[in-house]
């Protein structure tokens, strides 16, 4: 795994594409897939700063995996614990809200939720068949 | 780096990527949209929930005083973003 902190703020999404790009670029993936990872990401880092009470300066990312299947981390620190895969249904498509996370449960493989030392964790896994 | 144009004809051109942190920038643009509109995604490289968000306000603004609005030239990466959120059934993707 490979990890870089990020400020917890809106701007730290060009930064984090650069890493996902560099990342992809060197495990193998193909180059389009780090659209995907950009959007997964997005959607879990935004989702934090939404509903996550609470936080220090900076966020962690991890990424893991190669060629066929990414690994990503994200971790929010002290911070209340909001679990996202535990939201409610998401309501039709053209209504407010829950689009986000549509999107990452529908594109990605798995998603878990960690509650540990006033830490939020999500792990995501993405797999590109080759 | 997000770009938004609008030109005669209701045509409004977004090339870029189109985030959480541009949003509210083309919102703003196109709230200055007030008839039947044409958003060509040609060099839109990339949309997140935020960006879809925005172009939904979009369609349900212009619907409900009477126009239309339709997506044309949409690379098949964020065709597939609209079709997971649902929204290729709501909105006219061409």
């Amino acid at each position: 795994m490979v990890e870089r902190r990020f400020p917890r703020r809106l701007g730290s999404l060009g930064p984090m594409a650069r890493f996902v790009a560099e990342y992809v670029d060197s495990r193998g993936f193909d180059p389009e897939h780090s659209y995907t990872v950009d959007l997964l990401i997005e959607e879990l880092f935004t989702n934090m700063l939404k509903h996550g009470k609470g936080g220090g300066p900076e966020v962690s990312l991890k990424l893991g995996g190669e060629r066929e299947e990414l690994i990503l981390t994200l971790r929010d620190f002290d911070v209340e614990s909001f679990d996202p895969t535990s939201a409610p249904p998401s309501p039709p498509p053209i209504e407010e809200g829950g689009l986000g996370l549509r999107l990452v449960q529908r594109i990605s493989d798995s998603i878990r939720y960690e509650y540990v030392d006033r830490s939020s964790i999500i792990t995501l896994t993405k797999r590109f068949p080759l | 780096m997000f770009e938004i144009q609008v030109e005669t004809g209701g045509l409004v051109k977004l090339s870029g990527r189109l985030d959480a942190a541009q949003a509210d920038r083309a919102k703003k643009t196109l709230d200055t949209v007030r008839e039947s509109a044409t958003l060509d995604l040609t060099d839109l490289d990339y949309v997140s929930s935020a960006g879809l968000g925005v172009i939904v306000n979009m369609f349900k603004r212009l619907r409900d005083s009477g126009h239309g609005l339709k997506l044309t030239n949409l690379k098949p990466r964020i065709r597939s973003v609209f079709v997971y959120a649902g929204l290729d059934r709501v909105l006219s993707l061409e």
